[in-house]
């Protein structure tokens, strides 16, 4: 027997139990060449151009799902940024752009696309301009597309101006969705260090070194890496443990390396990469939180909760550098606060504040996400949060993000469902001070000394 | 460099007939404005026009050449050459269940290169090695095979060689 017993039925196991699955095959499309100074001719162009390419994407991934017997969860589409596909178009709203993106997207089947995105980590183009004038009735507008901007990165620091205006289109986008409680916003994301390949929504797009098309898979498995822990029980010491993270990061990996070839093969396109990143669901087991319990903190957000995700994240890139020449996109631990209900919990007993996230987003993959906040929460308190993490992310030198709700007619600790992937949140409290001298100051947050590199 | 042909381009061409380059993609609101004002669309060649396949880029058929070559983890031993199906059975055990499973690979003339089982405490699991026949199909094997058992009986799953290869070799 070429495999073990104990081999074949750990892989099994991690399938049918332990909810192993490909999270999302997300296939990047250039839509440069769609720019027209007609828009209307432009959103035509990007219309055909996204489903000639993707109108197979649904059949191929359900093909290699029966084939290899892995389960892949989501198919999605990642563009170009709208505004540089937009900047020739002689127009100021971009709606239409998001509504050409949404009806690709119904055409092809998938349930999220991404690239409704503009940089202005340095300031503002008319087309980005544009395009935050049209982010909320965009998200209220369509069912399907995510919005991303970048706000700062470590060689060009914080764009401050941005910061504040990305605020009021926060309140402005959960306004207008506030019959769903405000759930426009959890498909809009702001990054320091935005990675041009992620294939995970709402922060997808393809960035401006990309191929025509490329294909980027997205593996993940916190229940896998759950259950590892579990096995190993609570005596052996933190290096078993992250030794047992990275061994069970490679295998996962390895399906995410297999997946990818094969994507790339049957769509006749680049591979890109593979980014594994434990993306938890609300379903039982699939949680983040409930690793970093079995590491060792009484509940999370409780002192060691950093250390403990800090040796997660690192054991998950250092597996999954080993299982693949491809990693990229984020690659780590997320902890998508209303996705993961060890996390609601966790907020739910007042274990897991909003300070302490922040804390924890200087070590993980990703940044603060899905939190929810009170409606009534102030543009100056959202920029205050915003740039904090923007900080963490530019002096670090690491991607962090925010995908922030102000639920409206919501306060601290009241409930919103969401339902579906998205979950239950628990609205959190960040507290009574804010910052309206450094939110109207505005300007830019330079570029930390360690980016003077050359 | 993608051409399209708009519905823009439609109207301003102010003529009964477009003709197009190869490789054009005529947008779908481009077709449908030209059906509805009787505007025949054909390529240059004189056929009517179709769909080009989708272009995915330079770096496209670079990547179709050399994934083939991106180094696999390999298969040791006797079965080398193996590039087969693994199936899995566990549940309660009874009598028959073996047979049961060995018959139905046998219903799709594939044949079986390794097996084990064990039981444990009244449940087994069986491990068989599978090689397909020339010309069948893994869907065809998965779906004999998946059906069967049931709750409180047992669960049998057909996957790829290559899934436990890339997962347990480096």
């Amino acid at each position: 027997m070429p495999f073990t017993d104990r081999e074949i039925l750990e892989t099994v196991r991690m399938i049918e139990l332990e909810t192993l699955d490909i999270r999302t095959i997300t296939l990047g499309i250039n839509l440069l060449d769609c720019a027209d100074p007609d828009p209307e001719s432009a959103c035509e162009k990007i219309y055909t151009k996204i489903v000639q390419h993707a109108r197979n994407l649904q059949a191929v991934g359900r093909s290699i799902s029966e084939d290899y017997g892995i389960p892949i969860v989501n198919k999605r589409i990642a563009t170009t940024p709208i505004s540089f596909v937009a900047a020739a178009s002689a127009t100021d709203d971009l709606v239409p752009f998001a509504r050409a993106l949404d009806a690709a997207a119904k055409e092809c089947g998938v349930d999220f696309i991404g690239g409704f995105t503009a940089y202005v980590h340095k300031g503002f183009t008319h087309s980005d301009d544009a395009l935050f004038r049209s982010i909320p009735r965009a998200l209220k507008e369509t069912a399907h597309v995510c919005s991303s901007v970048s706000l700062g990165t470590t060689k060009a620091g914080i764009n401050m101006n941005a910061v504040a205006r990305f605020s009021d289109v926060i309140l402005e986008t959960a306004r207008l969705t506030a019959d769903q409680g405000g759930l426009g916003c959890a498909k809009l994301v702001c990054f320091c260090n935005a990675v041009e390949d992620n294939p995970f929504v709402a922060g997808a797009h393809i960035g401006t070194g990309e191929p025509e098309t490329v294909v980027n898979v997205g593996v993940s498995g916190p229940g896998v890496v759950r259950a590892a822990i579990a096995k190993l029980g609570p005596e052996p010491d933190l290096l078993a443990v992250a030794e047992i993270v990275k061994r069970t990061a490679f295998k996962i990996t390895r399906m995410g390396e297999l997946v990818g070839r094969e994507a790339a093969r049957r769509l006749d396109t680049t591979f890109g990469i593979v980014d594994i990143s434990l993306a938890p669901t609300p379903a039982a087991g699939d949680s983040v939180s409930d690793i970093l319990e079995l590491i060792g903190v009484d509940r999370t957000g409780a002192p060691g909760t950093t250390a403990a995700l800090a040796l997660l994240t690192d054991a998950v890139k250092k597996g999954g550098a080993m299982a693949s020449s491809s990693v990229g996109g984020l690659s780590g631990a997320f902890i998508p606060v209303s996705e993961d209900a060890g996390m609601i919990e966790a907020v739910r007993v007042g274990a897991l504040s909003l300070a302490k996230l922040e804390a924890m987003t200087s070590v993980c993959s990703v940044g603060l996400d899905m939190v929810a906040v009170p409606g009534d929460t102030s543009a100056a308190t959202l920029t205050g949060i915003i740039a904090d993490e923007m900080a963490i992310g530019m002096v670090n030198a690491k991607t962090t993000a925010v995908r922030i709700i102000p639920v409206p007619g919501k306060g601290p600790g009241e409930t919103v469902e969401w339902g579906g992937l998205l979950g239950t949140a628990i609205v959190q409290d960040p507290g009574k001070f804010s910052c309206g001298v450094l939110h109207r100051r505005g300007g830019r947050i330079p570029a930390p000394i360690q980016s003077y590199k050359n | 460099m993608t051409r399209f042909l708009t519905s823009e381009d439609v109207r301003r061409a102010n003529a009964h007939v477009i003709e197009v380059e190869e490789g054009t993609i005529v947008t779908a609101q481009a077709q449908d404005t030209a059906r509805e004002a009787g505007i025949v669309i054909k390529h240059r060649s004189g056929s009517s026009y179709a769909e080009p396949a989708p272009s995915r880029g330079p770096d496209a058929s670079l990547a179709q050449r050399s994934l083939p070559h991106l180094p696999e983890p390999p298969m040791e031993g006797e079965l080398q050459s193996f590039t087969g199906v693994v199936v899995t059975a566990a549940g309660r055990n009874r009598p028959g269940v073996l047979a049961e499973i060995t018959a139905a690979i046998a219903s799709t003339q594939a044949s079986i290169l390794d097996i084990s089982q064990k039981v444990v405490e009244g449940y087994f699991h069986i491990v068989l090695m599978v090689e397909l026949p020339p010309g069948s199909g893994f869907a065809q094997m998965k779906s004999t095979l998946e059906c069967m058992g049931g709750p409180d009986d047992y669960v049998v799953r057909v996957m790829h060689e290559r899934v436990f290869r890339f997962m347990h070799r480096v």
